[in-house]
């Protein structure tokens, strides 16, 4: 809920101003979860489910981390990462429990926002890979959110 | 004036240069999740809907047969109360896949008592109200999304006063009541896709490993928990081997007894 409100907060130009001088002096693993939020908003549309809870940390320029996700056959999944860096290039990618990848072509990266998409070919465990790719941050928060439908 | 052709040729560049930054890099087609496992993330524990949409595209199911709306017991001690709340908030999805607008309200209000019980129900007021208010104009996305949103308000209460451990008793409570109904419906029209949605051998990991740094809480239903896991751990965990309807009905059986032990006092 917080972080629908933050998404909405943002689209009003009047208090604009303030975000920014919020992301740059106090910028948050929550900051980049509104963007990952932001990202999969269209995908409601679509009658995806996004879920509340999310993974979120920070990430040295070029480093990499996994979470693990319980998937299941039959559910498609939309996984999106943001962060608050809008000069910062991030991935994120799907691997299945044996490392190979397990996605569907249509997944995107654009700047601050990554996605990636999945209809999983069998209930289990998968990997879930982001990646700052670049960024001029020697520290860069991410956030990843995901929905399923 | 640029003339067509080439105008045409350029936007092709354009589009196609566009098209090459929307998908980036190309990622490697195998990674080795040997060298991953030491970094890897805690999972997210998928709600109780997640299972139930999976099985609901299986064939249809009568969801009416698994709601539960009653009261039940009251309890104080706090591990317990968290317990109880998880299955509360599940048997508000199942209400939900019911479209039984009665039984959600009753939920909404068991869930804010429950919480009260262990001091977050400032945390989800908001929600309870939503919850009800989206059952009466049956929006029956709206009462999943705010019953998403409960249990995560809930937890995050609990993590801000570093109740960590009784947040994980609430996704627990949510987990085993999940697992009861699947291997319900699937014991009684049994699929191998059915019986497939209940290979979570990293998930039970995931709660053994949780409740193994509960010593504390040294309670009959969570050792009961304990125990149990390790007798459903192998019935699951079965590789690229299908599971049985023999493991589906033994798995019903246990999770059951494990919600009777939650919803009742001893």
């Amino acid at each position: 809920m917080r972080a629908f409100v933050k998404v909405l907060f943002r689209g009003s130009s009047s208090l604009a101003i303030l975000l920014a001088l919020r992301l740059t002096g106090f910028a948050s693993v929550d900051d980049a979860q509104s963007f990952a939020l932001q990202a999969a908003e269209p995908y409601i549309k679509e009658g995806f489910q996004v879920r509340e809870d999310y993974w979120g940390g920070d990430l040295g320029s070029g480093e990499k981390k996994a979470v693990r996700q319980q998937l299941f056959k039959g559910n498609e999944y939309w996984f999106w990462m943001g962060t608050e860096v809008e000069r910062a290039r991030i991935s994120v990618h799907i691997y299945d429990a044996e490392g190979k990848l397990a996605e569907q072509p249509d997944g995107w990266e654009k700047g601050h926002f990554a996605a990636a998409h999945i209809i999983p070919k069998s209930t289990g465990s998968y990997f879930i890979i982001v990646n700052i790719e670049e960024s001029p941050e020697e520290r860069t928060h991410w956030a990843l959110v995901y929905g399923f439908r | 004036m640029i003339p067509f052709a080439r105008y045409l040729k350029l936007s092709v560049l354009v589009a196609s240069s566009l098209t090459l930054c929307a998908h980036g890099a190309q990622a490697p087609q195998h990674i080795d999740v040997k060298q991953l496992s030491k970094k890897v993330e805690d999972v997210v524990v998928p709600l109780p809907n997640e299972v139930f949409g999976a099985l609901n595209k299986l064939g249809s199911v009568n969801w009416k047969e698994y709601v539960r709306s009653d009261k039940g017991t009251n309890f104080t001690e706090r591990p317990r109360i968290a317990l109880l709340l998880g299955t509360v908030i599940a048997d508000g999805f199942i209400a939900v896949q019911a479209e039984d607008a009665p039984a959600v309200k009753e939920i909404g209000q068991r869930v804010q008592t429950l919480a009260r019980g262990i001091g977050v129900e400032r945390s989800i007021t908001q929600h309870a109200k939503a919850i009800t208010e989206a059952a009466d104009k049956r929006k029956w996305e709206n009462v999943r999304q705010e019953l998403d949103r409960t249990q995560n308000s809930v937890q995050q209460a609990m993590n801000e006063v570093h109740d960590e451990k009784l947040s994980q008793l609430v996704s627990l409570g949510g987990w085993l009541r999940g697992t009861e109904v699947l291997t319900a419906v699937v014991t009684k029209h049994f699929s191998t896709e059915g019986a497939e949605l209940l290979h979570q051998p990293d998930l039970l990991v995931y709660f053994q490993t949780r409740l193994q740094a509960m010593p504390e809480f040294d309670l009959a239903i969570i050792r009961e928990i304990r125990g149990a896991l390790v007798e459903v751990k192998p019935l699951i965990d079965v590789g690229r081997a299908h599971i049985s309807p023999e493991s589906v009905k033994k798995i019903n059986d246990i999770t059951t007894r494990l919600d009777y032990g939650i919803v009742t006092r001893e």
